[in-house]
């Protein structure tokens, strides 16, 4: 072997070497953050309790200025509820909210009704003192709880507030709303530092949501199987998954993925068969629109993991009834006559 | 039996491993490698410059394409449907016809070493060639791509997978064509038929026709999504199956160990004539 081999192997294998160490750097540590802003996700996840099975993210501020929104918003009629929603509480979903985090805490045995952990923590610009007169108008009381003030709902026919909506002022520009008994898990696991991102399970899954993701959601599934009810022989029918990861990106289209981590490497082949068979009983449709659909998805995944990626252009959205690229109104002729009169 | 004195069959190998990979390193069919590899490389580093003075590089339809699906992209594209069969279909065809043409077999032959060793050098030399050219061409890809909406820790699995994969799949491609070199005529020409003809219309079929081909077993390694770029890939994504891990890895060593096996038994048995 010469020299001049010698030395261009040493090259490669260095060069080879370096991007390992660094991937491998990024993997352990979570480093590069300037290069991978996904991978701690959003700082208001102090404000999510760390028992929480779902945790969800959406960029509304992105989503609303997307172009399919834009599209969308042309098509759609008016939305009077928004309107009346933005006369009330002065808050302007369209402009006000940057962001939203949710989660969902397991909900016991006693389940939701019981229950009720859903929380939503939104960044963005709001009244406070119009939202706290709009709660005293409505029978609401205004609390302090640990420092940060409260707004609860009026309570129930028992006499209990727990289960009302009630809304903090967490920080300026960031409220929180849920049930009573959610929101100060909320405050309690921000100030006690025992937030989900303590929770090394459901944090891995949210760093492994790629970037350029504007909406996702990650967390248990058994959480959500046992909260749907199912009957007992589709219960029984679906494959043993562990975790989910769904995450998407609203522009001109919409592409993501769904992630499924199931208990063992058989149920993962058993889910990746069932997916399968879905998509080729979806091929077999003479509908354009639905082949064009399902021409966009794509399962993959290894061992336990099953991924079905999606990827829906711009251009099977303008085969939807009613979307088009130049956002004017375009209803088919089969709609009802209530609704062309509507046009 | 063989001479006491002469060296054992491993070391045979690595003596003619030694000899070869710089011959076969600096050798003109280097600058075609250079090319197919350097291709996905310059693209990288245009996407990434390109990105970088704000150009709409990663919309797609109206989408945003993050770093990740890209990466992905050019594996599937560029290394496992072009480079990895491409560049073993070149040198293993030409480990032993190589030396049939310039009429240098003989001076091997004639070593007091077994002549099978003389191909598993040879081997070994088109593996260390191909693997330092190419490996270090994909992690170049990974640096510049990935981090662009993406992270170089979520993907770094993914990357190690990749590596793991295109080493298999040289290592396969360069072992069934070392066979077709030894015992066919035109072993470049039969080469090229077996990659761009047999596997693609293989695989476009549903059946089993699709397991006696190398890409089957090598295409369920890849952690990325198949993309259905091309009407082809489009009807082989339509009746994709994916061979599970453990039965794919013992397919490929099945291959690869009986291929290179066939390749050393037919370069002991057959007596090549040098055309004067």
């Amino acid at each position: 072997m010469t020299t001049r081999t010698r030395y261009f192997m040493a090259v490669s294998a260095g060069i080879v070497v370096v991007g390992l160490g660094s991937g491998l750097v990024a993997y352990y540590g979570g480093g590069f953050p300037s290069l991978s802003a996904s991978r701690s996700g959003p700082t208001e996840l102090s404000y999510v309790p760390a028992d929480s099975a779902v945790v969800a993210f959406a960029n509304v501020r992105e989503v609303m200025d997307s172009e399919l929104r834009q599209r969308l918003k042309a098509v759609l009629p008016q939305e009077r509820g928004q309107q009346e929603f933005q006369e009330q509480t002065g808050i302007d979903i369209e402009h006000d909210i940057d962001y939203v985090v949710a989660a969902m805490t397991t909900p016991g045995a006693g389940g939701l009704q019981q229950n009720p952990n859903g929380l939503v923590v939104a960044r963005g610009r709001f009244n406070t003192t119009q939202l706290e007169t709009l709660a005293r108008d409505h029978g609401g009381v205004v609390e302090e709880y640990k420092g940060k003030r409260l707004v609860k709902g009026p309570a129930g026919n028992d006499g209990n507030t727990n289960h009302s909506v009630a809304l903090a002022f967490l920080e300026p520009g960031l409220v929180a709303i849920g049930s009573e008994i959610a929101i100060k898990s909320s405050i309690d696991a921000q100030l006690s530092a025992h937030s989900i991102s303590a929770n090394n399970d459901i944090m891995e899954l949210i760093a492994d949501i790629d970037a350029g993701n504007n909406a996702w959601a990650v967390g248990r599934f058994d959480a959500i199987a046992s909260q749907a009810h199912l009957p007992a022989e589709v219960a029984s029918k679906i494959p043993a998954i562990k975790t989910f990861a769904i995450m998407t990106h609203i522009d001109g289209g919409i592409s993501g993925r769904l992630r499924a981590e199931t208990r063992d490497d058989q149920s993962a082949e058993n889910l990746r068969q069932v997916v399968q068979g879905l998509l080729a009983l979806g091929r077999m449709q003479n509908d354009p629109k639905a082949t064009a659909l399902v021409n966009s998805l794509q399962l993959s995944g290894s061992g336990r993991t099953v991924a079905l990626s999606f990827a829906v252009p711009s251009e099977v959205l303008e085969m939807i009834p009613g979307i088009k690229k130049d956002g004017l109104q375009h209803l088919p002729e089969v709609l009802p006559k209530e609704l062309h009169e509507r046009k | 039996m063989a001479d006491p004195k002469s060296p054992g069959y491993v070391s045979s190998a690595m003596r003619v491993f030694d000899l070869s990979v710089s011959e076969m390193l600096w050798s003109r069919r280097t600058i075609f490698m250079a090319l197919v590899v350097g291709a996905p490389v310059l693209i990288s580093m245009f996407l990434r410059l390109l990105d970088a003075l704000g150009a709409p590089v990663f919309r797609v339809n109206g989408m945003q394409m993050a770093g990740p699906a890209i990466f992905g992209l050019m594996i599937w594209v560029f290394y496992l449907r072009f480079t990895i069969p491409v560049l073993g279909v070149f040198y293993g065809t030409s480990l032993i016809a190589d030396e049939v043409e310039d009429k240098t077999i003989t001076y091997l032959f004639t070593r007091p070493i077994p002549k099978g060793a003389v191909l598993l050098g040879k081997y070994l030399a088109y593996m260390a060639c191909t693997v330092f050219v190419v490996l270090p061409s994909v992690v170049i890809v990974y640096l510049c791509i990935v981090p662009m909406r993406g992270s170089l820790g979520g993907s770094f699995i993914d990357l190690v997978k990749d590596l793991f994969l295109l080493a298999i799949g040289l290592a396969v491609y360069g072992a069934v064509f070392a066979v077709i070199g030894a015992r066919f005529k035109r072993p470049l020409l039969v080469g090229l038929i077996f990659i761009f003809g047999w596997e693609q219309m293989a695989l476009a079929f549903p059946g089993y026709l699709k397991k006696f081909t190398v890409a089957y077993y090598l295409q369920a390694l890849v952690p990325h999504a198949m993309p259905n770029d091309t009407v082809v890939s489009l009807i082989q994504g339509i009746f994709h199956e994916n061979p599970s891990l453990p039965e794919a890895l013992f397919w490929l060593s099945a291959i690869l160990l009986s291929f290179l096996w066939f390749a050393a038994v037919s370069v002991e048995r057959k007596e090549y004539v040098l055309e004067q």
